[in-house]
């Protein structure tokens, strides 16, 4: 209920300002424009002033080595960055396209969404670390994995967003259209599309970054040139400038991308959606015994529909049986076969391993992140000047975050945890501080009256209005830790199931790789499922009108 | 606008009309059989508690809802009729204007949906009428609540619909802003000849606007007094003031006829 009022006291006060002369609105933005400045500016000095901290420990390469080395190797980089950009490019359309056309799919047969949503996810979750040499030899020489990976990378992002944004129209629309007697297509073209702009607009934001980053991943599996290449090659020769200026370059790319898709959907549409996170999908975990029966035969037909275009992808190219294995292949490797309890032996120890990186981070990633909002929000001040950087280093990709941490921290369990934490941190910040602005502007007037202080405000009217927010970030983290644990431990540790993979990719040790592929997706897409039950279970308590 | 006092609208004409949500032990009955009859060009209020279904049976009249029983004609034709001819028009609790189109866009756009073509000097005048010259290059955002509801009474009679559904179109409007709204509108849609009903929960505005009052108990909707308002009545007279009363108190009577139980759910 608190939505629509807040949205009516939003544009009142926008008629209001209106009405005003422009006057009181420039300082304002200029303000705004001012503390992200601000923000940025200790940035770069507090780097700056950690790298002559730390000089002569080879760990930290400052803003102006960056800008000397990239001065000196302009050609080069110039070079790099245009393939990536090329690919990156390539792989954003075909990814969304993709993306929009699942959600058309979902939007013209509504009863097709759990199938169609469960599928994306786990494609999703596939691994990198792993699809990227697979593509490779697929594909062969050439940017096919490049363009593959970076479509891969971006199109849930989209795909999911889109999805809600296709029915986040009002009732009343859809009954205004059939009250002149107009059907379903009408009321798609000028209620549903226009209606799903703004969600396109926010998937297509975060998609972007995320391209780069697949087509980065891409460049790391055995192609010639691009920033993929450069980055493998600094970080192989533990050449701390050049890590440092490709991470920075990649870094500014991805908060330019980010950043001119913001105000591409800022020129656009009036109205954006105010957390970029989807709604958690509906589960079996609600009690019901009909419906758990329901979710259980719905999971079963989709794990058969995705076998079985497995298998007809597999056999439709005539892929070659030694490397594309097909489902009946990894059943023996891991069952019938007489070592199959070894298989699964190294698997478990893998998975274990993994699993002890992946779950501190995960938790401290998500805790830090909500904890320093919180703290933001008690000092209003400071947190005009973080949100902006927070959200620029959320479009950071973890390629280019992982070397540099590893430099720091080493190839222990400490780097690998920390790149997931830090992976998980920023976008855990972003989304619950934009929770904590959501807390119902009369609930704080109600708290103003009995004259409470920022910190009973802050437990009863923010933090509630908050964990919804915190816990899709939670559910969106699930696939992005498995993501930045495999790449730590293929680029650093040389443990766990990204190791297995790598290592396996490149000794042909194929029955084991695709395991490991089907180990990671299910095992990330159970994760997320679980990640959105727990959501659901808050949402039903603090937030019933977010739940369809 | 030519002005026609000529009563255009049909005479819609409900026989055991009855509407049930759910099946099985969960069912609700929001509509109790109902046979009713709207005259031609006539404007009816219906009042009665919250939830008691007189949003739902202007929903069956509208063709947005099928009745669970019974049927709804106007003029012997099935509401799809009229919705296919671009002769109905409704409004809506909130406004329910597209937030990207301007208000033109959002009253022109009512043409398109009608089938009848695109005057956009007839889309200003209209928007003129309703107050709004001016703002026709605004978006909802930018409107207040007031202006945002005078806008959908523009995209309503713009199209001279033959039957126009007002489902309480100023409940969220103040009192002040309200009282204005009542005062100018009616005249446009009388002007216009159609047959009205109005959802309401202000007594006040069913006496100001309507031709007749049909009073309904709590659900399922069963009717509780079928007045009449005498022509140009107002409510600030003696005489509109008993009526007042006279509604209010079958409003009452509606209530108490539920048992004590049932009324905490009706609510």
């Amino acid at each position: 209920m608190s939505r629509p009022r807040t949205a009516t006291q939003r544009s009142k006060g926008k008629l209001l300002a209106d009405t005003m002369s422009l006057a009181p609105r420039l300082p304002r933005l200029s303000r705004e424009g001012a503390q992200a400045l601000i923000g940025a500016l200790a940035a770069v000095v507090l780097w700056e002033l950690a790298a002559r901290w730390l000089a002569g420990s080879y760990l930290l390469a400052g803003p102006v080595d960056v800008i000397r080395y990239l001065q000196a190797n302009s050609g080069l980089m110039g070079r790099a960055l245009a393939i990536t950009l090329e690919n990156a490019a390539w792989g954003f359309l075909a990814g969304n396209l993709a993306a929009v056309l699942l959600a058309l799919v979902v939007a013209l047969a509504p009863r097709s969404q759990p199938v169609v949503a469960a599928f994306a996810l786990v494609v999703f979750c596939l691994p990198l670390v792993a699809t990227g040499p697979i593509l490779r030899v697929l594909y062969g020489p050439g940017p096919g994995p490049q363009i593959t990976l970076a479509a891969l990378a971006v199109y849930y992002t989209t795909f999911i967003p889109l999805m809600v944004g296709l029915r986040a129209a009002p009732a009343s629309w859809f009954d205004l259209m059939r009250v002149y007697g107009r059907g379903a297509w009408t009321a798609f073209v000028q209620v549903r599309l226009m209606a799903a702009l703004p969600y396109l607009l926010a998937g297509l934001q975060i998609a972007a970054p995320a391209a780069f980053l697949g087509a980065m991943v891409g460049e790391f599996t055995g192609a010639e040139r691009g920033m993929g290449v450069l980055a493998l090659r600094a970080m192989r020769s533990l050449d701390v400038e050049a890590t440092w200026a490709l991470a920075t370059v990649a870094a500014a790319v991805a908060i330019l991308a980010y950043g001119a898709l913001g105000w591409l959907a800022r020129k656009l549409t009036s109205a954006r959606p105010e957390v970029l996170l989807a709604p958690p999908p509906a589960t079996a975990v609600t009690g019901r015994a009909g419906r758990a029966l329901r979710s259980a035969g719905l999971a079963a037909l989709t794990i058969m529909l995705m076998l079985a275009l497995w298998w007809g992808l597999m056999e439709a190219f005539g892929l070659n049986r030694f490397f594309a294995k097909r489902p009946d292949d990894i059943w023996t490797f891991l069952v019938t076969a007489p070592n199959a309890a070894d298989n699964r032996a190294i698997l478990w120890e893998a998975s274990a391993q993994t699993l002890s990186y992946v779950l501190p981070g995960y938790v401290a990633g998500l805790g830090l992140g909500a904890l320093l909002a919180m703290a933001l929000v008690l000092a209003p001040g400071i947190a005009g000047a973080v949100l902006p950087v927070a959200v620029a280093l959320r479009s950071v990709p973890i390629v280019t975050t992982a070397p540099l941490i590893v430099l720091a921290l080493g190839r222990g369990a400490a780097g690998t945890i920390t790149i997931v934490a830090v992976m998980i941190f920023f976008p855990a910040l972003v989304a619950c501080l934009q929770g904590l602005r959501q807390a119902p502007g009369q609930v704080l007037d109600v708290m103003a009256t009995y004259g409470a202080g920022r910190m009973t405000r802050l437990i009863h009217a923010r933090l509630p209005a908050m964990l919804p927010a915190f816990f899709a970030a939670a559910r969106m983290s699930v696939p992005a830790a498995v993501l930045a644990v495999t790449v730590a431990e293929w680029l650093a540790t040389g443990t766990g199931l990204g190791n297995l993979m790598a290592l396996t990719a490149s000794t042909s040790n194929y029955n084991l790789l695709w395991s490991a592929v089907v180990l990671v997706a299910l095992g990330s897409a159970a994760g997320y499922a679980l990640a959105g039950a727990v959501e659901r279970r808050v949402l039903a308590r603090v937030a019933p009108e977010q739940l369809q | 606008m030519a002005e026609k006092s000529a009563k255009r609208g049909p005479a819609i004409t409900c026989t055991g009309l009855a509407k049930t949500f759910g099946a099985g032990p969960a069912a609700v009955a929001a509509v109790a059989p109902l046979d009713l009859t709207f005259a031609a060009g006539e404007m009816t209020a219906l009042v009665g508690p919250s939830g008691c279904g007189k949003s739902t049976v202007l929903r069956m009249v509208a063709g947005l809802e099928a009745p669970s029983a019974g049927e709804i004609t106007l003029e012997g034709a099935a509401p799809s009729r009229l919705q296919a001819a671009g002769e109905l028009a409704m409004a809506f609790q909130d406004a329910s204007l597209l937030p990207w189109r301007t208000v033109r866009g959002n009253v022109a756009l009512a043409l398109k949906l009608a089938r009848k073509p695109v005057d956009i000097a007839a889309v200003d005048a209209m928007i003129a009428r309703v107050g709004l010259a001016g703002f026709e290059g605004a978006r909802p955002a930018e409107l207040s609540g007031g202006m945002r509801q005078r806008a959908a009474i523009a995209r309503c009679l713009v199209t001279q619909p033959r039957v126009l559904l007002l489902d309480e179109p100023f409940g969220a409007v103040d009192e002040l802003t309200r009282a204005r709204l009542n005062t100018d509108l009616p005249a446009l849609w009388r002007a216009q000849g159609t047959t009205s009903l109005l959802v309401t929960h202000s007594v006040r505005e069913a006496v100001a606007l309507a031709d007749r009052i049909i009073v309904f108990s709590s659900r399922p909707a069963q009717i509780v007094a079928d007045l009449r308002v005498p022509e140009a009545l107002s409510p600030d007279t003696p005489e509109g003031r008993a009526l007042m009363d006279q509604v209010t108190e079958a409003l009452s009577q509606g209530w108490e006829d539920v048992p004590a139980s049932d009324r905490h759910a009706a609510q």
